[in-house]
């Protein structure tokens, strides 16, 4: 539900946030993310754009915890010279990096539609 | 149907799913000869399994892209095939041609097999995925060219778009290149060039111009959003996987004797490959967001989608995973290459072929969708061999891993056939995913006769005629 009337400058700023939010997925972490900050500062509440941009910053926060400490976590308790560790850590890296990056391209059509994730 | 010839799609879509669950048999005995060694031996040996398996993946995609030509053209193009009884003559030519080839794989010792279809005169046997004898091949190169005539006459003679255009410029490539097959160097690492000339700028090439083009045709029909939409993302789809595959063969060249500079060119152009995999899904993703008619085909929108995500999955990611020379140097033709080879191949091409039978083959029995049942059903056909799938790719993937730690990265390696009892867990793992895969399209084709009621496409300013 669009509870504020979404006009065009916020559906491209919604847009930036989502491609903000994928290009720190992928090819261009940390400068990615600060773009990402900035532009959620020039958004208000209950805005299309405040909506994409929040969400963006979520993902990555979430990705960033999810993929980076748990693969922290496998080394540590698995131990860099085990070999067992790099098959956990690089399978485990490998998909769930991926699923982030496929649930980002699906947040960036939605906001290019000036769409929530679900509605 | 709006016109008669494109029926004989059909028959073509059989023989595909036919072949396709021969090659599936045959995966299924590899896997478990992985794991026992003598299985079916001397009976079928493991090399001779192994090419069934990949003789059968590349001639049932074959037949699966020219139903996919003779569905889609003559609609595109507003007329009927130039010439039907030409196609339906190649088919039957193409069908015995390739029984014949693979009995005689089964049937005959190699070397026999090369002896009595004359490959002294015009060798070109031996090469993975290439093994056909050279009387095959020839015979490949008739029907192709029957084939592109047919569908090329079409094309030029009725309403030209951008997928036909694109899907005829695909198909042209495909013929072309694999003419280097008959070229067959002493020198071996001119015949690697020449051999990946034809795989890699298959798969990584022209192929992609005819998936590209098959799902923005099935994406077109099932959304009904406008042509002008996807074809501007069709032309930015083509233009990037040209770019970046046509010099990524160099991420083949890195140990096989080529020049150092293959290494870097092969790296920085291999890496682009992604691209347009990854801007296929965004494609797919966009064009189903903004569709405009809710199709009572729900198990081909399934598929279409399905389709670009795992081929991201499998050539996107798993392609990029080795694909830059420092990795590859360890990776090289470990168990990581056949877990990308087999996601990469089934999330494409195999995948694009399922799609557009998915939303032509009910329209050739007469109706617009399969029935409620029947595409539940088929919807479950889906997610048993797609995430059958994603796990044999991961237990691949794990081996592999392994595989290098232990024979290639270690400070003391072992030995080839070691490491291999070190793995063994993995082999039985894939082999359990690959007998659910098999259910998987077990239940594919009862899907095709399950009963039900009709569904008919619901609060749609869309006529009928329209979307079939
Ligand atoms: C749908 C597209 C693709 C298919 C069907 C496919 C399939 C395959 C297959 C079957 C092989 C093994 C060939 C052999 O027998 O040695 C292979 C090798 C390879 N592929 Fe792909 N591939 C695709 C796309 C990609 C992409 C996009 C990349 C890079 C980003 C890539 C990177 C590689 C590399 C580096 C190798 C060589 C592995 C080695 O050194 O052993 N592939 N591919
Ligand atoms: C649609 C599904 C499948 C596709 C597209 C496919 C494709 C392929 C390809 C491209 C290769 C050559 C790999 C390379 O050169 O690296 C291959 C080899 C092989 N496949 Fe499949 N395959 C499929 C299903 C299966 C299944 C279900 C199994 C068994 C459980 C299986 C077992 C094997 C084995 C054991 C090999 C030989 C690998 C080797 O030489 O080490 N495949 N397959
Ligand atoms: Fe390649």
């Amino acid at each position: 539900m669009k509870s504020v009337k979404t006009d065009e400058l916020q559906i491209k700023r919604a847009s930036d946030a989502a491609l903000a939010s994928l290009l720190n997925l992928t090819i261009l972490p940390v400068i990615s993310f600060i773009a990402l900050l900035l532009i959620h500062r020039k958004t208000q509440a209950d805005t299309i754009d405040h909506y994409h941009a929040v969400l963006g910053v979520k993902i990555n926060v979430i990705a960033a915890v999810v993929l980076f400490l748990v693969s922290a976590l496998m080394i540590l308790l698995g131990g860099f010279d085990s070999p067992w560790t790099w098959v956990y850590v690089i399978s485990y890296f490998t998909i769930v990096h991926t699923i982030f990056i496929v649930f980002a391209l699906w947040a960036l059509v939605r906001a290019w539609s000036g769409d929530r994730l679900w509605s | 149907m709006k016109y008669e010839s494109q029926s004989i799609a059909k028959l073509y879509f059989i023989a595909a799913i036919g072949l396709f669950v021969g090659q599936i048999l045959f995966g299924v005995i590899l896997g478990l000869q992985y794991v026992i060694g003598d299985f079916l031996f001397p009976e079928i040996p493991f090399n001779v399994a192994r090419m069934v398996h990949t003789n059968l993946l590349i001639v049932w995609l074959l037949f699966g892209f020219m139903g996919a030509a003779y569905f889609l053209v003559p609609e595109e193009s507003e007329r009927e095939l130039y010439a039907p009884w030409l196609a339906k003559l190649m088919f039957w030519i193409f069908l015995v041609a390739g029984a014949l080839t693979i009995l005689g794989y089964l049937l005959v010792p190699y070397a026999t097999l090369a002896e009595i279809t004359m490959n002294d005169l015009l060798p070109t046997m031996g090469r993975e995925f290439l093994e056909q004898p050279t009387i095959t091949k020839i015979g490949i190169v008739v029907v192709l060219l029957a084939f592109i005539f047919n569908i090329g006459m079409t094309i030029l003679t009725g309403r030209k778009t951008v997928i036909t255009l694109v899907l005829l410029t695909g198909l042209v490539g495909l013929a072309v290149f694999f003419l280097f097959s008959f070229y067959n160097p002493h020198n071996l690492v001119l015949d690697k060039y020449f051999w990946w000339f034809v795989v890699h700028l298959w798969v990584e090439g022209v192929w992609e111009l005819i998936m590209a083009s098959l799902l923005a045709y099935v994406l077109i029909k099932v959304t009904g959003v406008d042509r002008e939409v996807i074809e501007k993302w069709l032309y930015i789809i083509i233009a990037m996987a040209l770019i970046s595959g046509i010099i990524g063969t160099g991420h083949h060249f890195f140990w096989i004797g080529a020049p150092d500079y293959w290494q870097w060119l092969g790296s920085v152009f291999s890496a682009l490959e992604p691209i347009p995999f990854f801007m296929m899904t965004l494609f797919a993703f966009n064009v189903v967001n903004k569709r405009r008619r809710d199709h009572p085909n729900k198990a081909a929108t399934l598929w279409a989608l399905g389709t670009a995500v795992m081929a991201f999955l499998g050539a996107g990611v798993w392609g990029f995973l080795h694909t830059l020379a420092p990795v590859n140097f360890y990776t090289h033709g470990t168990q990581i290459t056949a877990a990308h080879g087999h996601m990469a191949f089934y999330g494409a091409y195999v995948m694009v072929v399922l799609t557009i039978i998915s939303y032509s083959m009910p329209i050739m029995r007469g109706r617009e969708a399969a029935n409620a049942r029947a595409q539940v059903v088929e919807m479950w056909s889906f997610w048993l061999m797609t995430v059958s799938m994603v796990f044999i790719t991961l237990f691949l993937t794990g081996a592999g891993i392994l595989q290098v730690y232990l024979q290639r990265y270690s400070e003391d390696p072992m030995s080839f056939m070691a490491t291999q009892e070190k793995v063994e867990i993995f082999y039985w793992m894939r082999e359990g995913a690959g007998l659910i895969f098999l259910i998987g399209l077990i239940l594919y084709i009862i899907s095709f006769f399950v009963k039900g009621e009709d569904v008919k496409m619901l609060g749609s300013s869309v006529s009928i005629e329209e979307t079939s």
